[in-house]
């Protein structure tokens, strides 16, 4: 549950009031370009493999803990097939000094709302990013609904900061998962660089 | 509050600081903020006199709405701003009142 609450920044400086000029945004339509190697450049920041043409653009709006962007697929058979992955910048929790403990966190507010048992499955240390990572697989199950969710997040890091990667991949209790997603998802993961510092790197 | 607790780094090279407040009680507070890892303080404001203050009481509603306030160090208001905290917007914000303090 989200705590409704007032957060005050108290600023400690001596200061006087300055009339400065606001910058004008320029808006952009697509914030994506391919390249004739078929890759994607994202607002000139990131770089990746997107999925094939069967994937949706996922982008949802920002604020706290939003994902940056992502794709999502409808799956074949009941609800609620369906498989979505996505790149955050901000996943859930605070600790930035180990993936263990960002990952401890992390798995106490993923699919919150969704109520599952987790089970992690696998867990490893892997190369992301240009540097080390974690990748841990998980499913959850809901007795209650009958369904159930195969996930998989990837932490890495970008700067001092710690950056996620995952993919969920919801069916029916008695449903198959489909292993080919996760494989689109490693490929999107393995392929994505930084293409210059993040906004942190540069304040 | 978590994003608040990932940027208290910046906020200490931008000299501020964050305070948390809500209409929750101590415990409940310490408890909730124990779960996320937050190291800031949280207020506790039962009787609600601070969402009076800064306006943020809906009626009839015993919860605060969410509110960014950046107080300078004179105590006044420099920046407000409604729902989920744009963390970018508050951090070029505090560079940008750090920088105004510097030239002091």
């Amino acid at each position: 549950m989200k705590r409704k609450g007032l957060t005050i920044l108290c600023f400690v400086l001596a200061v006087v009031w300055l009339s400065g000029c606001a910058t004008m945004e320029t808006s952009k339509k697509v914030p994506y370009r391919l390249t004739p190697q078929g890759m994607v450049i994202w607002e000139d920041e990131f770089e990746f493999r997107p999925p094939p043409p069967d994937w949706k653009l996922l982008r949802v709006e920002t604020g706290e803990n939003d994902i940056n962007f992502g794709f999502t697929r409808t799956d074949p058979g009941p609800f609620p097939s369906l498989t979505t992955f996505a790149y955050d910048e901000e996943p859930f929790g605070c600790t930035a000094a180990s993936f263990e403990g960002r990952e401890r966190e992390f798995f106490k507010r993923f699919l919150f709302n969704a109520i599952l048992q987790f089970q992690i499955l696998e867990k490893k240390q892997v190369q992301v990013v240009g540097g080390e990572g974690l990748a841990v697989l998980v499913e959850g199950k809901d007795p209650v609904k009958k369904e159930k969710v195969r996930a998989k997040v990837v932490f890495g890091k970008r700067g001092g900061r710690i950056v996620g990667f995952y993919i969920t991949q919801w069916r029916p209790m008695d449903g198959s998962y489909d292993l080919s997603a996760f494989e689109i998802f490693d490929k999107f993961v393995s392929s994505f660089k930084f293409l210059k510092k993040s906004f942190y790197e540069t304040l | 509050m978590e994003g608040h607790q990932r940027n208290l780094y910046l906020y200490d090279r931008f000299n501020a600081r964050v305070v948390g407040v809500s209409r929750d009680d101590v415990l409940t507070l310490k408890y909730w903020g124990n779960g996320l890892g937050i190291t800031f303080p949280l207020l506790s404001n039962i009787t609600s006199f601070l969402g009076a203050y800064f306006h943020v009481s809906p009626q009839g509603m015993p919860i605060f709405a969410r509110r960014t306030v950046i107080i300078d160090k004179t105590g006044i208001i420099r920046y407000v701003r409604d729902g989920s905290p744009d963390f970018k917007d508050i951090l070029l914000f505090l560079k940008k009142l750090n920088q105004e303090g510097g030239k002091q």
